[in-house]
């Protein structure tokens, strides 16, 4: 499973469009919509800035949906998977978030909700499956916590770090053990620049997720383009 | 699930999954050190010698008759490092020690968090580095030069709107990055379990304290008031006070120059629930669900958030969350040096504001105000608003 990461709405909405067009036409199976939030912790200085500069130009939650239901009608087969942070979901609350949108999105990414407070939102009528993490420091009692996760895949976090670190990647079986107990793809994210390190990744775990260096090319359509086309 | 981790129906640990498994190692270890003799013993031992505790309770006579209240003021600006906030430091320190880490970081606002966790770091011989916001910087520059001359590194931060709330964002990333060597001393009673309980926890020896003396002087106040940023002095000293009924307490926010969208830090007062590092509490935010822009003369209170167990203490009534401008808090802050000799922190000034623009509401009754810290720190504040 390949996919990509973009900030939604960034760096204006016909741009956004296009980008996320040219994932869905490039015929990967997945694509990560963000919808900026103004506190991005998770995020490390590329991403974060993006997400600033959307955030002071209005985040319009409504069009930059629109645009990826507009993406799903042309291209049904990709899916569609939003990342945001737990305050958007819950102001926008959780119940009308799932009415909204769970006809076009596969899973949300929600990376201050850790397993143990996916019950918060789900009982609060969250219906659309929230995508787990695994990290370099999970523990076996972690792992467990997301064997009946209904989201399509399973995001292996490979390096301590937020975003767009560098920080070497170390050896570890928690991704194998975390597809062996819910039977789904362990998607690496974090890190992964050139396609070398996506074909890596592709074979450890079976996918791949795309956020710093794609959102870096994300306000020069060509750039952007290139270095999409060379992960086809 | 897990209701240990709620405040009512707030708090909670909305933070990267990265961070698990240090919240749960902090947790089994603060468990354990809070009953333990010897770290207690230590800790104790560390707040008397080193720190000055116990701190006096004053009676401002001078003030207490122009206002026509018994005023009691709870000393923490004599505290080592001008402020309350080495109670939690010294406390987190020693956390830190026992579970065999040698790094610390924090975040700060005021700069008071930050010289007290980087005096904490190099009494006990840790690596320090503290996040502060570019504007925070500019306007308490001497409590940079202070972190920096006790050995702590100093990052500015740049994102947002370059102060407290932003130097968390960094200091959370930095976290993640290095949680299995690094302890994140937290400022104030926010972020996620077990966090806004252990920082309570280690400022509940300001109310524990208040209300042994007020009693050996005879009394029990009729009224609590403390500052909130995101409220750890505040809760500090109402836990000396909060199971007796007879005891009014308020909390006062900083109501910045108007209510108008980034002019006010009235969390309570203006936000709605919503989740900020690590927490779901009262929120500043936008009808878009980002995070609004505050203000606040006091860079300690100028916070979008604030802690879970104040927006339960709101909710159920039992804490009056109240607020005054910038201007009050200044004309507070000039009275008290004028009529006690005494220089409050811009954050305290809120307090004692409040008691002052609502004197018909205190009129003879004894009123205990908590005077979080000195103010030093904010000469370059004051003097640019031609108060000298
Ligand atoms: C003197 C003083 N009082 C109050 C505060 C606000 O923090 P809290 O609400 O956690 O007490 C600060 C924060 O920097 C401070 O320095």
């Amino acid at each position: 499973m390949r996919g990509f990461y973009i900030v939604g709405g960034y760096p204006d909405r016909q741009q956004f469009k296009k980008c996320l067009r040219l994932i869905a036409e490039s015929g990967f199976e997945f694509v990560e919509i963000g919808i900026p939030f103004s506190e991005p912790v998770a995020d490390g200085p590329v991403i974060a800035s993006a997400i600033h500069e959307a955030v002071m130009n209005g985040v319009d939650i409504d069009a930059i949906m629109a645009d990826v239901r507009e993406m799903k009608a042309e291209f049904p087969a990709i899916r569609a998977i939003v990342m945001t942070y737990a305050n958007i979901i819950h102001g926008y609350g959780e119940k009308r978030f799932s009415d909204d949108f769970a006809d076009i999105l596969s899973g949300v990414i929600i990376p201050d909700l850790p397993t143990r407070m996916h019950y918060w939102m789900t009982e609060k009528g969250l219906e659309i499956p929230i995508v787990p993490f695994v990290t370099p420091v999970s523990r076996d009692e972690d792992i467990e916590l997301i064997s009946g996760t209904q989201a399509p895949f399973v995001y292996y976090i490979s390096i301590m770090g937020v975003t767009g670190s560098d920080k070497k990647k170390r050896a570890d079986n928690r991704p194998e053990k975390a597809a062996k107990l819910t039977g789904k793809t362990v998607v690496t994210g974090f890190g992964i620049k050139t396609p070398e390190d996506a074909a890596k990744a592709l074979s450890a775990t079976g996918g791949y997720i795309i956020g710093t260096e794609a959102v870096r090319r994300q306000k020069d359509f060509r750039e952007f383009s290139e270095y999409i086309k060379q992960f086809a | 699930m897990d209701s240990k981790m709620f405040f009512g129906q707030y708090g909670g640990q909305f933070v990267p999954e990265t961070l698990i498994p240090a919240l749960d190692e902090l947790e089994t270890w603060y468990n354990k050190l809070k009953y333990d003799r010897k770290f207690n013993d230590e800790l104790n031992a560390l707040l008397t010698s080193y720190a000055g505790r116990p701190t006096p309770v004053y009676k401002a006579e001078n003030l207490s008759k122009d206002l026509g209240c018994e005023l009691y003021l709870k000393r923490e600006d004599l505290m080592h490092t001008g402020a309350h906030k080495v109670n939690n430091t010294l406390g987190q320190a020693l956390v830190t020690k026992y579970m065999g880490k040698k790094r610390v970081i924090a975040e700060t606002g005021a700069g008071q968090h930050g010289v007290a966790t980087a005096t904490a770091a190099a009494l006990f011989g840790m690596e320090c580095t503290v996040f502060m916001g570019e504007v925070d910087a500019r306007r308490q520059e001497p409590n940079v030069k202070r972190m920096q001359l006790l050995g702590a590194e100093v990052v500015r931060v740049q994102d947002g709107q370059r102060t407290l709330k932003d130097a968390t964002n960094a200091a959370l990333r930095e976290w993640v990055a290095s949680v299995e060597t690094t302890h994140y001393i937290i400022g104030s009673i926010v972020g996620p379990y077990p966090f806004p309980e252990m920082v309570a926890y280690f400022q509940s020896v300001i109310g524990k304290e208040a209300k042994v003396q007020c009693r050996e002087l005879g009394f029990d106040p009729d009224c609590v008031v403390a500052c909130v940023g995101g409220g750890s002095n505040a809760i500090g000293i109402f836990q000396g006070f909060l199971d007796n009924k007879k005891v009014d307490i308020y909390g006062v926010e900083a109501g910045g120059v108007s209510d108008k969208d980034g002019e006010h830090a009235r969390t309570i007062g203006m936000g709605k629930p919503g989740i900020l590092h690590g927490a779901f509490s009262y929120l500043v935010q936008t009808p878009q669900y980002q995070v609004a822009d505050v203000h606040s003369i006091s860079a300690g209170l100028d916070y979008p958030g604030i802690g879970p167990v104040h927006a339960m203490l709101n909710d159920s009534g039992r804490v009056t969350y109240g607020y005054v401008r910038d201007d009050e808090a200044l004309n507070a802050f000039q009275t008290l040096t004028r009529k006690e000799g005494i220089i409050p922190a811009l954050e305290s000034s809120h307090a004692l504001a409040y008691v002052i623009e609502n004197k018909e509401i205190f009129k003879g009754k004894k009123v205990l105000v908590n005077l979080s810290g000195r103010g030093d720190k904010d000469m370059e504040a004051i003097l640019a608003r031609g108060l000298v």
